[in-house]
């Protein structure tokens, strides 16, 4: 390994080109790596963090798209006292426009929910909603209709099936809080799902768009499923990880894609870039390297040396590559983030160590790969031939 | 310098060449570089092989120092046939029983001098302090203990080929081959390395040089005249 380094330093120029290389290469492959995981581990995350660990709905569609799932809060009780599950709650989704006072409206997502356990947001200002037409309200509703807790506002609803305008109901404010699947622009408020149901028309009372329930303490969110799968075997029940595992095998897969497509190519140019450079570099020195096979160097040893001096490489750039590569990947995430309307808690780029794991692999094949050529020119070396070559060339 | 282990060799003799002969087929047809050569080096030999250019004196030597195959005839080396060696133990003769010498001295330019003598002996598994007393040896012996920690570039030719000398001597080979060590010196530097060569082998290392130089062929005791790939004369004195 030394001697490996003794030879590369040799070629100052020619070695740090193959480490920036490597660097800018590796930064690239770490951030494919991030990329093809990431969208799947950030929901997962987030699905954690609000706390449910079942959903129940009444088709495959994505919520709020599929039809509602009728007795919704009846069968959210029945749940609820199931002895895996902690708490229940149904939740309905609709859009409405809030207005102050004759002000402009703005449009906003309406969320309803009914049932037992914490619900899936976290007040950050006031308090939350009662029994009444109370409505809490994200920071961007707060903001762009500037409505506080204590105002009052009215809310026109448009609900799922429903085409005509549904007259005003009067609502009162009473927190700001954060919704953990909202959009960074996001516009969001809630209230119970009676009130909702209400502000809809009255006429679908207790349905709903899905259940969420929460595991007891110590039960397998998978065995909670099983059991509410029990109870309302015509509907579709799925743990957290059972949604995550679809998003992969569905839409995300082109991400997994896109970065396998990305890193194979990038890995390509680096193999290309660290053979080149190290067969140069064994071709400026076969007769230095015909002299040692002379003097009983065994080939094994020249080419050990070889495949060190590809590793050095490598192993320096991969090193250079990795606050490279975050720093990119956090550059990326802004902007990928900026186009898409994802929840403000989803990334793009998220770390692993199973990212690490699957970097330092690619790269030490990448060492290896790139070292073949150039090690076979060194273990193929005709030592007689090459050392008269040297004298007469 | 010297070595008991080729000294009590089983006949006596380090090499023995029988009807060797070196075809190289080439596009335009084969050519034969080394044609029915028989010799045999014994320890403490002194041998010149001279010839005009091209007539296989390097072909030879690289054979005697078993980095090149006859393509016909037997070659032993301390008795065994070299053909039957695999690469890797022939490498493993070539580190411990045969010392090369080259034209072009083809030190390893990133190391200083004293690594370049230990290079060979950390490759055969010599242990440290032993290295580091051998070198300091080898060094002195060619007479640049002063100029351990210089690297080639630092060097000149002649002192150059001294350091590839006390390299070639590192592991105590019984056998120094060496092709043309004058060929890239001026007369009076060429002097000074063959001086030192007859030293090495007054000390008790068998010698072969492939030459030129009408003075270092002149110290051989046997001196080989090639023409065509064949022997066409031996002198000894
Ligand atoms: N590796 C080789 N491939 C083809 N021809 C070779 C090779 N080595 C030597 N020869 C040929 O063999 C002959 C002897 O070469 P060489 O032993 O180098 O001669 P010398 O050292 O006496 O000048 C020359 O004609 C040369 O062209
Ligand atoms: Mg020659």
């Amino acid at each position: 390994m030394a001697f490996a380094w003794r030879s590369l330093v040799r070629q100052p120029a020619r070695a740090s080109l193959g480490v920036v290389g490597v660097a800018a290469v590796g930064a690239l492959l770490f951030d494919m790596l991030l990329l093809s995981q990431g969208l799947v581990i950030s929901m997962r995350d987030l699905f954690e963090r609000v706390g449910f660990d079942v959903r129940v709905t009444a088709s495959d569609a994505l919520p709020g798209q599929g039809p509602l799932l009728a007795n919704a809060v009846a069968h959210a009780s029945a749940i609820a006292h199931l002895p895996s599950v902690r708490a229940a709650i149904a939740l309905r989704l609709a859009n409405a426009v809030v207005q102050k006072n004759g002000a402009r409206g703005q449009y906003t997502a309406f969320q309803g929910v009914a049932g037992t356990g914490a619900h899936p947001w976290t007040i950050l200002r006031g308090h939350d909603i009662g029994s009444g037409p109370d409505l809490i309200v994200n920071e961007n509703t707060s903001r762009r209709a500037g409505v506080q807790p204590g105002d009052r506002v009215t809310v026109r609803a448009f609900c799922s099936g429903d085409t005509q305008a549904l007259p005003p109901v009067p609502f009162t404010v009473t927190g700001v809080a954060e919704f953990p699947f909202d959009t960074p622009n996001g516009t969001t408020v809630a209230t119970s799902l009676d009130m909702l149901a209400n502000t809809c028309g009255g006429n679908e009372t207790g349905e709903a768009d899905m259940i969420l329930v929460a595991a007891r303490e110590g039960t397998s969110p998978d065995a909670a499923a099983a059991e509410v799968v029990t109870i309302v075997p015509e509907l579709r029940v799925f743990s957290n990880e059972q949604v995550v595992s679809r998003l992969e095998g569905g839409g995300f897969t082109y991400f997994r894609q896109i970065s396998t497509v990305l890193t194979t190519v990038t890995l390509s140019f680096a193999v290309l870039l660290i053979t080149v450079l190290l067969t140069v570099s064994v071709n400026q020195r076969l007769g230095e390297i015909a002299a040692l096979r002379a003097l009983g160097f065994s080939r094994w040893r020249v080419v050990a040396d070889v495949l060190c001096e590809s590793i050095l490489i490598v192993g320096g750039g991969g090193l250079l590559s990795l606050p490279l590569g975050a720093l990119l990947a956090a550059g990326l995430d802004r902007i990928l983030k900026r186009i898409a309307g994802i929840p403000a808690d989803v990334h793009f780029f998220v770390f692993e160590p199973g990212a690490l794991q699957v970097h330092l692999l690619l790269l030490v094949a990448t060492a290896i790969l790139a070292a073949l050529y150039p090690i076979r020119i060194v273990a193929r070396l005709p030592i007689a031939a090459t050392l008269r070559d040297e004298v007469i060339g | 310098m010297t070595n008991d282990s080729v000294r009590s060799s089983v006949n006596g003799c380090i090499v023995e060449a029988t009807h060797v002969s070196r075809i190289f087929s080439m596009p335009a047809g084969p050519v034969t570089a080394v044609a029915d050569v028989s010799l045999r080096i014994a320890p403490g030999d002194h041998m010149a092989i001279r010839g005009p250019s091209g007539c296989g004196k390097s072909t030879l030597l690289h054979m005697l120092g078993c980095v090149e195959t006859p393509t016909a005839g037997t070659l032993l080396f301390q008795g065994s046939d070299v053909a039957t060696l695999s690469d890797r133990q022939r490498s493993l003769l070539r580190l411990r029983q045969i010392g090369f010498v080259f034209q072009r001295f083809f030190l390893l330019p990133m190391l200083t001098a004293w690594e370049n003598v230990e290079l060979p002996q950390a490759e055969a598994h010599v242990s440290k302090p032993e290295r580091r007393r051998r070198t300091q040896e080898l060094l002195e012996y060619v007479g640049l203990g002063a100029r351990a920690d210089h690297r080639p570039s630092e060097l000149s030719g002649g002192e150059m080929q001294r350091v590839a000398i006390a390299r070639a001597l590192a592991n105590r080979p019984g056998l120094l081959l060496a092709d043309e060590p004058t060929g890239e010196l001026d007369g009076a530097t060429g002097e000074q390395i063959a001086t030192l060569l007859d030293r090495v082998n007054a000390d008790g290392t068998a010698l072969v040089i492939v030459t030129h130089d009408q003075g270092l062929a002149g110290r051989a005791t046997r001196v080989l005249t090639m023409r065509d790939g064949r022997i066409e004369s031996e002198v000894q004195s």
